[in-house]
């Protein structure tokens, strides 16, 4: 680091470019959502306009809600803090910022090409050869910079969210690119059984080493500032994050629960979703005790509130999943609206609101001003814990509706009219979540432009 | 054939994982935990006594009564899943 960087103000430039990608792609991708929502309510509306028919809108709005709003928004506090907790600066802001613009890049021609109708027809690894490239060199960036950036460290510990910043990264990088099977750049798939089992390694792993290890890095380091109390265990911090790298990696085979997959690998997929209890209680026990007696603080810090309410949401969401895990379970649950639950409570409800949770909390310190509005944060937290909720329940009640239906026997077309007034339900509480989005893109993009004050 | 796909697909991740670990054990990284607690809290100024507001406690309440009710759903529906699935 030289001198004169050292002195100059820092301006956070990798973090503002990530906190804006996030605001602005979470406004488009909760949109394409409600469109796909309404499109279940009425399927007719989109007929003949091919670019929009519910086949092309849904992975559009799961990659968008993944890689367009929770990813930069979790990894824009990441830029943040990483640097403050090894007391230096980024390594690298250009680099930073050529990351931001690959990253927008790719998203684009991601909603560009899924609209085309050009997909490689694997869930979450749909975008096609080009773009999973430029996926991967973000993720190479990104590790690589923030891996120098722990070079010129000025403290010599890791504090435990870098550890899982740092993870996410790498991890990440080398998932996505075997997942999509780069390799194979015409197809992106293996053959049959084995490509069922690959996709799905890597499907969970966007969720256990990606979303999970970037939420939890922003939780430990948000709520000790945020409540002015040490961590309550630096070691079990660790303990955790070594459980959930030994233990997430191979839980992938439970979304093939009913596939003829080898039984040794649902075995290991089974009990290690179980297992992931360690990690997960090892997390909450560890914010919540650091937490406890200081909720005042908490909800005093809208940043704070967001994520402490992701980890009240995490700890539904794991618990669900573990049970969901069990092959009993699953003969109700699977293949129907339950998952759907399951996946909006994980993505949204815990990733999601800690993303939203991390931004508000770095925002002001990024730009050195205070926040447009706090009423209008406050509005926002509501629509979507409001929107959020109410998915779990109402999806919650089609899924359960859904698979009873399947395991006696019935018809497909004789159960959709009664899941109908659940999937309107459910449209209107898409309408809430979206308008959060808008509301929240205004708050963000009024403090990134406010005359600037002081940087922090 | 797909053994060699996942057998190197575990691999790489274990690889990473143990030489990481490793690092980690032989630098330090496991010391000094008492210290590490604070860390978040390094560049942190002084104090400010912040009193949580009258909207703000109403807060807790409705955060807890969905709290309540969200386990309250998971532990039906799983009786219910269990006994009549
Ligand atoms: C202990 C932690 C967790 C366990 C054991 C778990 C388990 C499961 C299982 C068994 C399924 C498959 C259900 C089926 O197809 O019948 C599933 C699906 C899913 N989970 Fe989780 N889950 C956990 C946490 C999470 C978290 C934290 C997230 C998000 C950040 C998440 C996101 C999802 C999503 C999006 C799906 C839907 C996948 C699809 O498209 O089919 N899960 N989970």
């Amino acid at each position: 680091m030289s001198n004169a960087m050292a002195t100059s103000p820092e301006k956070h430039l990798t973090a503002r470019g990530f906190c804006i990608t996030s605001a602005c792609w979470m406004a488009v991708a909760t949109f394409m959502g409600l469109l796909g929502a309404i499109e279940l309510v009425a399927p007719d509306l989109t007929e003949n306009l091919g670019w929009i028919v519910f086949g092309r809108v849904r992975p559009i709005h799961v990659n968008l809600v993944l890689f367009g709003f929770v990813t930069p928004g979790l990894l824009s506090a990441a830029y943040y803090f990483v640097p403050k907790l090894l007391r230096t600066r980024l390594y690298s802001e250009k680099l930073g910022l050529v990351t931001v613009i690959t990253w927008n890049l790719a998203l684009v021609a991601g909603v560009a090409t899924l609209a085309a109708g050009l997909s490689q027809g694997r869930e979450y690894a749909e975008l096609i050869w080009p773009i999973d490239m430029a996926i991967v060199i973000a993720f190479g960036l990104i590790f690589f910079n923030l891996i120098m950036t722990v070079k010129q460290r000025n403290e010599p510990l890791l504090y435990v969210s870098v550890w899982y910043v740092l993870a996410a990264a790498l991890l990440t990088g080398v998932t996505f690119a075997l997942g999509n099977v780069v390799w194979q750049p015409d197809s992106g798939a293996l053959v049959g059984i084995p490509d069922a089992i690959l996709l799905w390694f890597y499907g969970h792993n966007i969720f256990g080493l990606l979303l999970t290890p970037l939420s939890a890095a922003v939780a430990y380091y948000v709520i000790p500032r945020a409540c002015r109390a040490p961590l309550y265990s630096h070691t079990l911090s660790l303990l955790g994050f070594w459980s959930l790298i030994v233990i997430y990696t191979h839980v992938g085979t439970h979304h093939l629960l009913q596939v003829p997959v080898p039984t040794w690998l649902k075995v290991v997929a089974i009990v290690d979703s179980i297992a992931m209890v360690i990690p997960v209680m090892a997390f909450l026990i560890n914010i919540w005790y650091t937490a406890r007696g200081k909720l005042g603080e908490v909800h005093a810090d809208v940043g704070a509130k967001f994520v402490f309410t992701g980890t009240i949401m995490y700890f539904f969401v794991s618990i669900q999943g573990s049970m969901m895990a069990l092959p009993q379970v699953q003969r109700v649950t699977h293949f129907n609206n339950w998952v759907v639950a399951h996946a909006h409570i994980g993505v949204l409800g815990f990733a999601g609101m800690i993303a939203l949770g991390g931004l508000y909390y770095v925002l002001p310190r990024m730009t050195g001003k205070p926040l447009y509005s706090r009423f209008l944060a406050d509005l926002q937290y509501w629509l979507v814990l409001i929107g959020i909720s109410g998915f779990a329940i109402v999806l919650t009640i089609v899924g359960l509706i859904q698979g009873n239906a399947w395991l006696n026997g019935e018809t497909v077309y004789r159960v959709l009219p009664e899941i109908h007034i659940y999937y309107i339900t459910r449209a209107s509480l898409g309408v809430m979540i979206f308008c959060g989005a808008l509301i929240g893109l205004f708050n963000i993009a009024k403090t990134l432009l406010a005359p600037s004050g002081e940087n922090a | 054939m797909y053994y060699p796909y996942f057998i190197t697909y575990m691999g790489i991740g274990l690889a990473i994982s143990l030489a990481v670990f490793y690092w980690a054990l032989n630098n330090g990284q496991f010391k000094d935990q008492q210290r590490a607690r604070f860390l978040p809290l390094a560049d942190e100024t002084a104090p400010i006594r912040i009193r949580a507001s009258r909207l703000g406690r109403y807060e807790i309440y409705a955060l807890f009564v969905l709290a309540v009710a969200g386990l309250a759903l998971s532990a039906g529906v799983l009786i219910f899943a269990l006994t009549r699935g």
